[in-house]
């Protein structure tokens, strides 16, 4: 019933394996050229939110834009109220709530190649998780081979205060929505394809969430697409 | 005469001048002040890609489940664009079959076609 479907790129071939070793449905995008921008009020014009903007913007005001901070906003959806709603294009988390409203957060996605869509649930949650990077980017990354056995849970884990594992079945996706010890990646397209929070809003929705909450993941990318 | 004619004329002019200029400069506050509310305001983002809002591409989920004959729960949209500035058009998988939906701004589905 419930599929994967995952974006082009690098860890095509990583987490296609994992999809197929699941018994889901995988699809390829074709490149994404859109991306998020900010309006510059000195200038008057947009300009592109990226790593460094991000960061200078974090920096003088000690939070994300007002368009990232957690908020109740109006959602027509016949979902259930405790669904989980992700528009990574948007970088917007929606919880469903009742009254066709939902709370939306902000949120960090999969760069380039990593994005992902699919109909998940949360399979269970974690308070401080012990990070354990996959096999695949203890290989490509030198940071993460030290914590080839587990990074305990703290203040500096990537996955922050709170996780929420994803599952298909009853079957680990390898997908997370966590939180971050670097808050100002909210809005980007940062990871390996985890969902990421900052720690009061993951926390928040730990708070709301029940493990088996159905988790519907928007297709990261443009209108193409092709089957494999 | 003449001068007095000159005189006359110049008179009532210098408060038509005072109040072409002071009519001028309302006109330029407006219009900078206009300019000014008419922008974005400072830090609003935006994103340029244009897909459908997510509770649109949920409601062409539910709208594609009856003619992809399938649960609505096992519906994905997969891809979104906008088409105008009311309509967005969603494609929707399920178990390999897709379907296009439009749907307008108001969440009102306009068709659902299988493909």
């Amino acid at each position: 019933m419930a599929f994967l479907s995952q974006s082009r790129g690098r860890a095509f071939g990583m987490k296609m394996a994992a999809c197929l070793a699941l018994g889901v449905a995988v699809f390829a995008t074709l490149a994404y050229a859109a991306g998020t921008q900010i309006f510059d009020p000195k200038t008057r014009k947009w300009v592109e939110y990226d790593r460094k903007k991000a960061r200078s913007y974090y920096a003088a005001h000690q939070q994300v834009p007002e368009a990232f901070r957690r908020q109740i906003v109006k959602f027509r959806t016949a979902e259930k109220p405790g669904t989980i709603i992700i528009d990574g294009n948007q970088h917007f988390l929606y919880l469903v709530q009742p009254g066709f409203t939902a709370i939306r957060y902000g949120i960090g996605v999969g760069r380039d190649g990593f994005g992902w869509a699919g109909i998940v649930k949360v399979g269970r949650t974690a308070e401080w998780p012990t990070w354990t990077p996959p096999a695949e980017m203890v290989a490509r990354d030198p940071n993460a081979r030290k914590w080839a056995g587990g990074q305990p849970g703290g203040p500096d884990n990537p996955l922050g205060a709170r996780a929420l594992y994803l599952y298909q079945g009853d079957q680990d996706t390898i997908y997370r929505i966590h939180g971050t010890p670097e808050p100002w990646t909210i809005g980007l397209d940062v990871s390996s394809g985890c969902i990421r929070m900052n720690n009061d809003d993951v926390t928040d929705l730990h708070s709301r969430v029940a493990v088996g909450a159905k988790v519907i993941v928007l297709m990261q990318g443009a209108s193409l697409y092709k089957g494999v | 005469m003449s001068s007095a004619s000159a005189s006359g004329s110049s008179s009532p002019s210098a408060p038509n001048r005072n109040r072409a200029a002071m009519l001028a400069a309302l006109l330029a506050t407006m219009l900078v002040v206009g300019c000014q509310s008419s922008g974005p305001a400072p830090d609003t983002v935006r994103n340029t890609g244009q897909t459908a809002p997510a509770d649109l591409q949920l409601t062409c989920a539910s709208a594609a489940a009856t003619p992809l004959g399938v649960d609505s729960a096992a519906v994905l949209p997969v891809s979104s664009s906008q088409l105008d500035a009311q309509t967005f058009q969603v494609v929707l998988e399920s178990g390999g079959t897709r379907a296009n939906c439009v749907v307008d701004t108001s969440g009102n589905v306009i068709s659902v076609q299988k493909v």
